[in-house]
């Protein structure tokens, strides 16, 4: 039985300029509380596609539905308060402080100082950072690896339930990004959102997704959970891409 | 007590009448209304019982305008407000034209050629003539009776340059002109009475012309850097060197007969004005100017003191005292600086108020601007490389140019200043917002906040040292820039400046330069202090 869509993406195009067409009618949905990972290569679509769900960019046609509703009839401030966001850099505020950063959200939806706290707190715990070392800090005074947690901290600050990730391991360097990867994983195991990741990493897609949908060129080529694409590549390119894979794991 | 208003009693008087316009202005806007009220007493000058006299920027046309100004305050109930040294023939009358001023000294051939611009006569009576109907029926302006001696353009030559060849005449000159080396000032060259018609008339063809500043053209001739040069009969320092005042046998330059030129309404105002000003009538020869000036040029005496003794000499006012004995000679810069410390606060004090609202005028305009202009990106790049072309205006032709719409004094001063704030204050302030962060700007939208959030939160703190860099700029033109206001009769640290340039006095031009320098370093550093402070925590100058 299959969970009901928390998003659907109906015949979704996004057309930039005159003639560049970003994406070519992808049709997709997100199922509560699994990890979608999108994949394909620059200029395949994948970060526009992310960027639809929580309308930064409007479809030039199509639609995006939030749990069943259209999201062009709402707010899109509201729907970006209560979705998660993590980018490649992290992203934070160069002139606020740790807590600042992760109080980011509640303070826009005007949570009381001491519950956003007492929150903060809490999720700096969560991401192995203590807040007595850390609360007060400047991004500045941090490591990436230390940077990139405080923006999943922050991702999580108001318990949305859909947190986008925009490469969230892409700018890291190989040992922090692995750790990191493994902290994510056991975070999935405690929470209980839905994630999308976008990247371009094959290895962090097999390993950290519950679905993979592969994209070239605007198009949606395939989507399905990793031994799916493994065992039935849908496509050459596909099928080129894991090829590509396992030659590049076992020279 | 009527004789004469002395120089506090004036300032009291400037004060109140400020005191009583900034009443009546707009409370929140005090420190504007007081500027709009000193300014809008030009126009308005002649109706309240005052004159407002201006002078050229040369010493002459202010000892004749503070003989003016002693007269009118000695012999009637008028009050006079002095607007000397302004820049040339050009700000002079378009200030009496617009009302600004009431009157100011002028030469026949001024008007003749450079105002009326009509071809050079030789004929005296007959400049006369023309000036005054012209005036009289174009712009209903009135040319007193001449003050008898007349100023006009010579050439000169040193006499050490004639030991093989005497000259006597211009024509003699021009026999050997190809060999002579000439040095002339910037007005005599591009004026249809100077050089060009000279050159014309005479044929004269110089070896090599050198455009040079007036009191320079004295030095170098008698240091035998050049060879001829053109002089002012009543010149002060004829008397100091020892030049050969050649004949002009062809009656080339135009007489140059000094008088008062004076606003018909201000005539008719104060018929009184017209009365006390004739007793100067053919008062003064070219002997006795040239030994007025001499005090002035080479003695360094006060202008307010050389006229009081030229009206008491010829007994058209009394005074009570002998006044304090004038300064012997040239002082060392320090003991002058001491000893004029009151008036160089007061100049500072002028300079830093025109500076200071000319910047806090600029602010105004120029952040909102550069806010709009963030938010309209298309428009951005065209209209600020507008704004930044007002950069490349020359302050004087700017200054110039604002006359006729804003007169002289402090408002045409302010509003060039501010012209000049503005492009570095718009530029960062847009350059800034624009290329604050863009990562963190991107999560702050992604995570929902809205526009005029990223811009109060995240862009405006993260600019703020940018635009801060541009008001420190802005800061530093201004300041450095006021002290040209002193050419428009604004005041400030360009009064010395200009008035030691005249004098070839290198102690009175540090007086004003100095005290300017300083004040943009103190600023520039002050500024940058701030800078420092509004940088948010968090932003480091050099990432490590």
């Amino acid at each position: 039985m299959t969970p009901a869509p928390v998003l659907s993406v109906r015949d979704a195009s996004q057309v930039f300029g005159a003639d560049v067409r970003a994406l070519r009618a992808v049709t997709l949905d997100v199922r509560h509380g699994e990890t979608l990972v999108l994949i394909g290569e620059s200029g395949s679509g994948k970060t526009t596609l992310l960027r639809l769900l929580n309308g930064l960019q409007t479809p030039t046609s199509g639609d995006v539905c939030l749990h069943g509703a259209s999201i062009r009839a709402q707010d899109p401030i509201e729907i970006r308060r209560r979705i998660g966001y993590v980018q490649q850099d992290a992203g934070l505020l160069p002139h606020w402080t740790v807590a600042d950063n992760v109080g980011l959200v509640p303070w826009l939806l005007g949570w009381e100082p001491a519950r956003r706290a007492g929150r903060v707190d809490a999720l700096l715990d969560l991401m192995n950072l203590d807040p007595r070392r850390f609360r007060t800090r400047y991004p500045v005074e941090l490591s990436g690896g230390q940077q990139q947690r405080v923006a999943f901290a922050r991702a999580l600050a108001a318990d949305p339930d859909i947190i986008l990730l925009d490469e969230p391991f892409g700018a890291l360097d190989a040992m922090t990004r692995h750790a990191l990867q493994q902290q994510f994983l056991g975070l999935k195991q405690r929470l209980t959102q839905t994630m999308v990741m976008v990247t371009h990493d094959l290895d962090e897609a097999l390993r950290l997704g519950d679905r993979i949908a592969v994209l070239k060129e605007g198009r949606l080529l395939q989507i399905g959970r990793p031994d799916e694409l493994l065992r039935t590549p849908a496509h050459d390119d596909v099928a080129h891409l894991l090829r590509y894979r396992a030659e590049g794991r076992r020279p | 007590m009527t004789g004469r208003v002395t120089h506090a009693a004036h300032a009291a008087h400037t004060a109140h009448h400020r005191r009583h316009r900034g009443r009546r202005g707009v409370a929140a806007l005090l420190g504007l209304a007081l500027l709009l009220s000193t300014a809008g007493s030009n126009s308005v000058a002649a109706r309240d019982g005052r004159v407002v006299v201006g002078s050229k920027n040369f010493l002459e046309s202010k000892l004749l305008a503070e003989m003016f100004a002693q007269l009118i305050e000695g012999r009637t109930d008028l009050a006079v407000e002095r607007r000397l040294g302004l820049a040339g023939t050009q700000v002079c009358f378009e200030a009496l034209r617009a009302g600004a001023i009431d009157l100011y000294p002028e030469y026949t051939g001024t008007g003749l050629t450079a105002i009326l611009r009509r071809p050079p006569t030789g004929d005296a009576r007959a400049a006369l003539a023309t000036v005054r109907a012209e005036f009289l029926r174009q712009w209903d302006l009135w040319w007193l009776n001449p003050l008898g001696f007349e100023n006009a353009y010579a050439l000169a030559v040193p006499r050490a340059r004639m030991a093989d060849a005497p000259l006597r005449t211009i024509s003699d000159l021009a026999a050997v002109s190809s060999s002579m080396r000439a040095g002339f000032g910037y007005e005599f060259l591009k004026r249809q009475d100077g050089l060009p018609g000279l050159q014309t008339r005479y044929g004269l063809e110089f070896r090599h012309v050198r455009a040079m500043q007036q009191s320079l053209k004295y030095q170098a001739a008698a240091a035998g850097e050049i060879d001829v040069l053109d002089i002012y009969t009543t010149d002060g320092r004829l008397a100091a060197y020892d030049f050969v005042i050649l004949d002009d046998d062809r009656q080339f330059f135009p007489p140059y007969d000094a008088s008062g030129l004076v606003r018909g309404a201000a005539l008719r105002r104060h018929p009184e004005l017209g009365a006390v000003l004739g007793l100067l009538t053919n008062a003064f020869d070219a002997r006795t100017m040239r030994q007025l000036n001499y005090r002035l040029q080479e003695g360094g005496e006060p202008v307010e003191t050389v006229a009081r003794d030229a009206l008491s000499a010829l007994r058209l006012i009394t005074t009570d005292d002998a006044g304090p004995a004038p300064p012997p000679g040239r002082e060392a810069l320090f003991p002058y600086l001491w000893s004029h410390r009151t008036t160089l606060i007061t100049r500072t004090v002028e300079h830093l108020a025109l500076a200071g609202l000319a910047l806090g005028l600029g602010l105004l305009a120029a952040i909102p601007l550069g806010l709009l202009l963030e938010r309209r990106r298309r428009v951005a790049e065209p209209v600020i490389r507008i704004i930044g072309l007002t950069q490349t205006i020359p302050s004087i032709a700017l200054l110039a140019f604002m006359i006729p719409v804003f007169g002289i004094g402090e408002i045409p001063a302010v509003t060039a200043l501010w012209l000049y704030s503005l492009f570095p204050i718009v530029r960062n302030t847009y350059s800034g917002l624009r290329d604050a962060a863009p990562r963190a700007v991107e999560s702050a939208r992604a995570l929902g906040m809205t526009e005029g959030q990223i811009l109060h939160w995240v862009r405006l703190p993260l600019a703020a040292p940018v635009i801060m860099a541009g008001v420190r700029t802005a800061a530093v033109i201004t300041v450095g820039t006021a002290t040209l206001a002193a050419f428009i009769g604004a005041g400030g640290l360009g009064v010395p400046i200009v008035a030691g340039l005249q004098m070839a006095d290198a102690t009175v031009i540090l007086s004003g330069a100095l005290p300017a320098a300083a004040l943009a370093l103190a600023i520039d550093a002050l500024l940058g202090r701030v800078e420092v402070w509004i940088r948010p925590r968090g932003l480091q100058r050099d990432p490590a």
